[in-house]
C-alpha cells in the first residue's frame, strides 16, 4: 500500500496531525471538565473534530489509506506530546480512521464530495461510538441514552469532520498551497 | 593554477537541451538549457526568482522529475551517465544538498541523530555510524553540538549542521540552494569562510544558488547566469521630511526581562530601522509597540501597524478587497491603486506573490487606520529586483507621511532607506542615530553584530563560536 | 524497571489490560487494578508523583461525570456497583495511560514501534518529522494568534463559535504545513532516505529481562483483579 505514496505526502499527512494534535489537545480538557459536570456525554457533540484530518488529508491525496493513516498518526503524535489519555488513543485512532476509510472504499475512492466526506465522518463516528461503547461501558447505561449519544456523535462526525473538513479543504486549496497534489490534477473533479 | 588543473577534468554533470514542465502547466519551467560541470569546479548559478533555478537544482540531485511527475527533455548526464540509470537514492550519497530554510531540512531532533540518520539511510553498519559522527563533527567543528536539540540552534548553526549531514555522506558534488538567505550578514559571511575551509580538505565540486554573489567573495570559479537578471525599477526618490509632527511617542517602554525601559519618537513620514543581534529583543520590542505584549511605559498613538515577516499570518478572508475593508475603514480602493494591487483585488491573498502579500498588509494596516507600520525583517529570501520593489514601497509609503519602524539585519538596506537607526543589545535600546554616523563607528558596529553597508569596512570578529 | 522496558512491549502489554478490563462490570476488578498500578508505580517506576496527582487531576472528574450519569441513566440492570465499578475503569483505564507515558521516552516509542512492530520507515521518521516540528508549529500558532488579534480577530466565549473561529488560524498553519512537509521530505529523500525496511540501526531499541518481569507483573495484576471480581 505504501509503495504508491511519495515522501512528501506521508510527512504531510504527519504535520497535519500536529496540527490538528495541538488542536485536539486544546479540546481535550475542555473536554474534561465538562465531562465531570454532565458525564460523557460533554464530548459527543465535539467527536467530529478528531476526525477531521482523515477527511482532509483524503480528499488532498486520494489513495487509499489517506483516512486511516494520518487518524492513526495523529493519535500517536498526541501520546508522544505526553497526552495523559495515553497509548488507547493510537487504538482509538486506527478505529475511528477505518471509519473514515470505510466510506472512501465503498465509492472505491472515486468520488469526492460533501456527501462522501458526510458519509466519511459518519462512519468514523460509528466505529468510535462501537469502541467507546466497549471500553466505556455504555452497556450499563439506558438505551434511550446511549442511544442519544450515538446520535450526537455521528451528527457531529457528519457536520463538525465532514461540512468543516470540506470547507478547510476548499479553503486550503483556494490559497494555492495544494499544488502537485491529486486534488489539483485536472481529471480531480470528474 | 587551479583552474588550468579543472581543464583536463571531466564532466561531472553535463546538460544538453534540457527543458522541464510540470504536468498541470503550459508553460515550461525552463527550455532548452546547456550547462556542464567539470569535476572539481565551483560554480554559482544565478537569474532572478522564479527563473526554475531550484528546479534545474532539483533535477541534479533526482528529487524531480518524479517527485513532481514532471516532463524533462533533453539529457541530463551525472558522471557520464544518463540520470534515469540511477535508482532512488543510489546519486544522493555522491551528489549531497543543503536547502535554503534552515528549520525544514531536518527529520531527528538532535544533531547526533540526524548524522546517524543519514549513514542509516547509505546503510553503514551500526558499528562504524560513532567513529563517522565523530569524524565529521571533528572536520565540520561542531564537536560541541554533538548532543544539542537542532530546533533550538539558530540559523547558522542549522545550516553547518545540514552542512555537515551533506559533508557525512562523503560526497562528490555538494549542491546549495540558497544556504545564506535565512542568515543575517555576519553570520552569512561566517558561514562562507567556513565552507571555504571544508572545501580546502578535499576536491570537491560545489554548484551554488544564490543571488548575492558578492556575499560569496572569491569562493566561486564561475557565475553561470541562468537567465539574466529583471531590469531593476528605478529607486524612488525620498523626499525631505516636511512637518516636525511627531507620529509616535514611546515613554518607558519595557518588557521585563527581555527589554529595558526604553524611550523613543518618531516624526511623521519617517522611516527608522531597528537593528540589532538575534535575540536581543527587535521582534518583542515590536510586539510591545502594537499592544501585543504586556508592557510598563505608554504609546501613543494606540494602533500601530505590524507586518511580520510571514504577512499571510494577517490574513483572515478570501480576497485581497476583503482584507482590506476587513477593519472597516474607508478608501479602499484608493489604496488599492495606490500599492498596485488594483488587478489582484479579488484573487485569494494566499494566492498571491510575496510582494503582493506583503502590499497588501500594508495596505490593511492603512485601511484599519494605522498610519506607524512596523515590520519584522521584510528582506530576508529577497532578490534584487523584490528588493528594490520592497524600498521603493516603503519611500512611497513615507513620502505620503506614513512612518515605519523596521526590524533588519540588512545594513545596505537600511543605508539605502532609513532616516536614523535604533540600536538593541541585550534589550537596551540607544539611539536614534544618524546612519552615517553608525557605518563610522566601529564600536558600535561590533557591539551589535552588525557589517556596515557593502563597501564600507567591516569587523572581523565572527560573532557566534562553534566550539 | 518498568521505564526500562521495551516501549513496544509495554505498549501492548498496556493495550491487552485494558481490553481484557472492558470485560467487568464489578466494582472490584477495576478498583484492585487501579490500586495495583499505583503500586506498581510506586514500587518499580520512577514517576514524579506531583505531576501525576496533577495530570490525574481531570480523570477523577471525568469518573465522578461517570458514577451519576450511570446511577441516573442506568439501564434497569445497573446497580451502585455498575456505577462505581464504571468510575473506577476510568481510574484504572488512566493510571494504566499515564504510567506508560510517564516511563516512555517519544522518540524510543517511535523507534521501537518500528524496531519490534515492524512499522514502515516511511511512516515512522515521518512521525518524527512531525514530533521535532512541535515547537516550530506552536510558535507559529501563537504568532498567527496574536497578528490577528492585531486585526481585531477576538476569541469568541462561546465553545461552538471558537470551533467555527479556528478555521482564522488553521488555514495560514496548514498552508505552511504543505510547503514544510515538501521541504522536509525533500531533504530526506536528498541524504538517501528511500523508505527501505532493511536498515541497520545506529540506536537499538532491545527486548531483555526487564520485559519479561514486567509483562509478568502486569498479567498478575490481571489475573488477581478478575480474581478479586470473582471472589468479592
Amino acid at each position: 500500500m505504501l509503495k504508491s505514496w511519495k515522501l512528501k505526502e506521508i510527512v504531510l499527512m504527519s504535520l497535519f496531525a500536529v496540527v490538528f494534535g495541538i488542536i485536539y489537545l486544546l479540546f481535550l480538557h475542555v473536554g474534561n471538565i465538562w465531562a465531570s459536570l454532565i458525564g460523557p456525554i460533554a464530548y459527543e457533540w465535539l467527536f467530529g473534530i478528531w476526525f477531521i484530518v482523515s477527511i482532509i488529508v483524503m480528499s488532498i491525496i486520494r489513495k487509499p489509506g489517506a483516512a486511516v493513516i494520518p487518524e492513526t498518526m495523529a493519535a500517536a503524535i498526541e501520546v508522544m506530546l505526553g497526552n495523559a489519555v495515553g497509548p488507547r488513543l493510537i487504538l482509538a485512532g486506527v478505529i475511528q480512521g477505518l471509519g473514515a476509510e470505510a466510506a472512501f472504499a465503498a465509492t472505491r475512492y472515486r468520488h469526492f464530495n460533501l456527501g462522501v466526506y458526510m458519509m466519511a465522518g459518519a462512519g468514523a463516528a460509528v466505529f468510535s461510538f462501537v469502541y467507546g461503547y466497549l471500553l466505556g461501558g455504555f452497556a450499563a447505561l439506558s438505551t434511550e441514552y446511549v442511544l442519544l449519544m450515538f446520535v450526537i456523535r455521528v451528527m457531529s462526525g457528519a457536520v463538525i469532520a465532514g461540512i468543516g473538513g470540506k470547507y478547510l479543504v476548499d479553503a486550503l486549496l483556494a490559497t494555492g498551497s495544494l499544488r502537485g497534489y491529486a486534488i489539483t490534477k485536472r481529471d480531480a473533479h470528474a | 593554477m587551479r583552474l588550468q588543473s579543472v581543464m583536463h577534468m571531466r564532466n561531472v554533470i553535463s546538460l544538453q537541451d534540457v527543458s522541464f514542465r510540470f504536468p498541470d502547466d503550459e508553460m515550461p519551467v525552463f527550455e532548452h538549457v546547456n550547462f556542464d560541470v567539470r569535476a572539481g569546479e565551483r560554480v554559482v548559478i544565478t537569474g532572478p526568482s522564479g527563473c526554475g533555478k531550484s528546479s534545474l537544482l532539483y533535477l541534479l540531485n533526482r528529487l524531480y522529475p518524479e517527485n513532481c511527475d514532471g516532463i524533462v527533455s533533453g539529457t541530463v548526464e551525472l558522471f557520464e551517465q544518463p540520470a534515469s540509470m540511477y535508482v532512488p537514492g543510489e546519486i544522493n550519497r555522491r551528489i549531497a544538498t543543503v536547502f535554503q530554510d534552515p528549520d525544514s531540512q531536518f527529520c531527528m531532533q538532535t544533531v547526533e541523530e540526524e548524522l546517524a540518520f543519514t549513514l542509516e539511510n547509505m546503510k553503514v553498519p551500526a558499528a562504524e555510524i560513532n567513529a563517522r559522527i565523530q569524524k565529521v563533527l571533528k572536520e565540520t567543528g561542531l564537536e560541541s553540538f554533538r548532543e544539542s536539540v537542532i530546533q533550538t540552534l539558530s540559523g547558522g548553526q542549522k545550516q553547518r549542521v545540514a552542512t555537515a549531514c551533506a559533508w557525512v555522506l562523503e560526497p562528490e558534488i555538494l549542491l546549495l540552494d540558497e544556504p545564506l538567505t535565512h542568515l543575517d550578514p555576519v553570520t552569512a559571511q561566517d558561514f562562507v569562510k567556513w565552507l571555504k575551509h571544508l572545501h580546502e580538505k578535499g576536491n570537491l565540486t560545489v554548484i551554488a544558488i544564490d543571488h548575492q554573489v558578492d556575499m560569496w567573495g572569491d569562493f566561486f570559479d564561475r557565475e553561470w547566469q541562468m537567465v539574466s537578471g529583471k531590469h531593476l525599477e528605478p529607486a524612488l526618490i525620498r523626499e525631505p521630511l516636511r512637518s516636525g509632527e511627531v507620529a509616535i511617542d514611546a515613554k518607558e517602554l519595557a518588557v521585563e526581562p527581555i527589554v529595558s525601559p526604553a524611550a523613543f519618537t518618531l516624526k511623521k513620514g519617517e522611516i527608522a530601522v531597528l537593528a540589532g543581534p538575534n535575540g536581543s529583543g527587535k521582534s518583542t520590542l515590536i510586539k510591545a509597540l502594537c499592544g501585543l505584549k504586556s508592557t510598563g511605559g505608554s504609546v501613543s498613538p494606540e494602533r500601530i501597524g505590524y507586518v511580520p515577516q510571514s504577512p499571510e499570518f494577517l490574513f483572515i478572508t478570501k480576497s485581497v478587497r476583503e482584507e482590506l475593508s476587513f477593519g472597516g475603514g474607508s478608501g479602499i480602493d484608493e489604496v488599492l491603486k495606490r500599492l498596485y494591487l488594483d488587478e489582484v483585488s479579488e484573487s485569494n491573498p494566499f494566492a498571491v506573490s510575496h510582494g503582493q502579500k506583503r502590499r497588501t498588509a500594508i495596505g490593511a494596516m492603512l485601511c484599519d487606520g494605522r498610519p506607524v507600520i512596523t515590520m519584522d525583517e521584510p528582506t530576508a529570501g529577497q532578490d534584487a529586483a523584490a528588493l528594490r520593489e520592497l524600498e521603493n514601497l516603503i519611500i512611497a509609503r513615507a513620502n505620503e507621511g506614513v512612518t515605519f519602524l523596521i526590524a533588519t539585519h540588512d545594513m545596505t538596506f537600511a543605508d539605502r532607506i532609513a532616516d536614523s537607526l535604533l540600536l538593541l543589545c541585550a534589550g537596551e535600546l540607544s539611539g536614534p542615530y544618524l546612519p552615517q554616523t553608525v557605518w563610522k563607528n566601529h564600536e558600535l558596529l561590533e557591539r551589535h553584530h552588525l557589517l556596515a553597508p557593502s563597501g564600507g569596512e567591516s569587523c572581523d570578529q565572527p560573532h557566534e563560536s562553534f566550539g | 524497571m518498568i521505564n526500562r522496558m521495551n516501549p513496544s512491549v509495554k505498549f501492548v502489554m498496556i493495550t491487552v489490560s485494558m481490553i481484557a478490563m472492558a470485560f467487568f462490570f464489578n466494582p472490584w476488578t477495576p478498583l484492585v487494578f487501579f490500586m495495583g498500578v499505583v503500586l506498581i508505580q510506586l514500587l518499580f517506576a520512577t514517576v514524579s508523583w506531583k505531576t501525576w496527582s496533577l495530570m490525574m487531576l481531570p480523570f477523577l472528574l471525568g469518573a465522578v461525570g461517570y458514577f451519576w450519569t450511570t446511577l441516573v441513566f442506568g439501564n434497569e440492570d445497573s446497580t451502585l456497583g455498575t456505577a462505581l465499578s464504571l468510575s473506577f475503569r476510568v481510574l484504572a483505564f488512566s493510571s494504566l495511560s499515564l504510567l506508560f507515558v510517564f516511563t516512555t521516552k517519544p522518540v524510543e516509542f517511535i523507534l521501537s514501534l518500528m524496531q519490534q512492530l515492524k512499522l514502515s520507515p516511511k511512516i515512522a521518521y515521518s512521525i518524527l518529522v512531525g514530533y521535532q516540528f512541535l515547537p516550530v508549529l506552536k510558535d507559529e500558532f501563537f504568532q498567527i494568534r496574536q497578528a490577528q488579534q492585531l486585526r481585531g480577530v477576538e476569541v469568541p466565549k462561546s465553545p461552538v463559535k471558537r470551533v467555527t473561529a479556528m478555521r482564522h488560524l488553521l488555514i495560514p498553519m496548514l498552508a505552511g504545513a504543505v510547503r514544510k512537509a515538501e521541504r522536509t521530505a525533500f531533504a530526506m529523500e536528498a541524504r538517501g532516505f528511500t523508505g527501505e525496511g532493511d536498515r541497520d540501526f545506529y540506536r537499538k531499541i532491545t527486548i531483555g529481562r526487564a520485559d519479561a518481569a514486567g509483562s509478568l507483573l502486569i498479567l498478575v495484576l490481571l489475573c488477581g483483579s478478575m480474581a478479586a471480581g470473582w471472589l468479592l
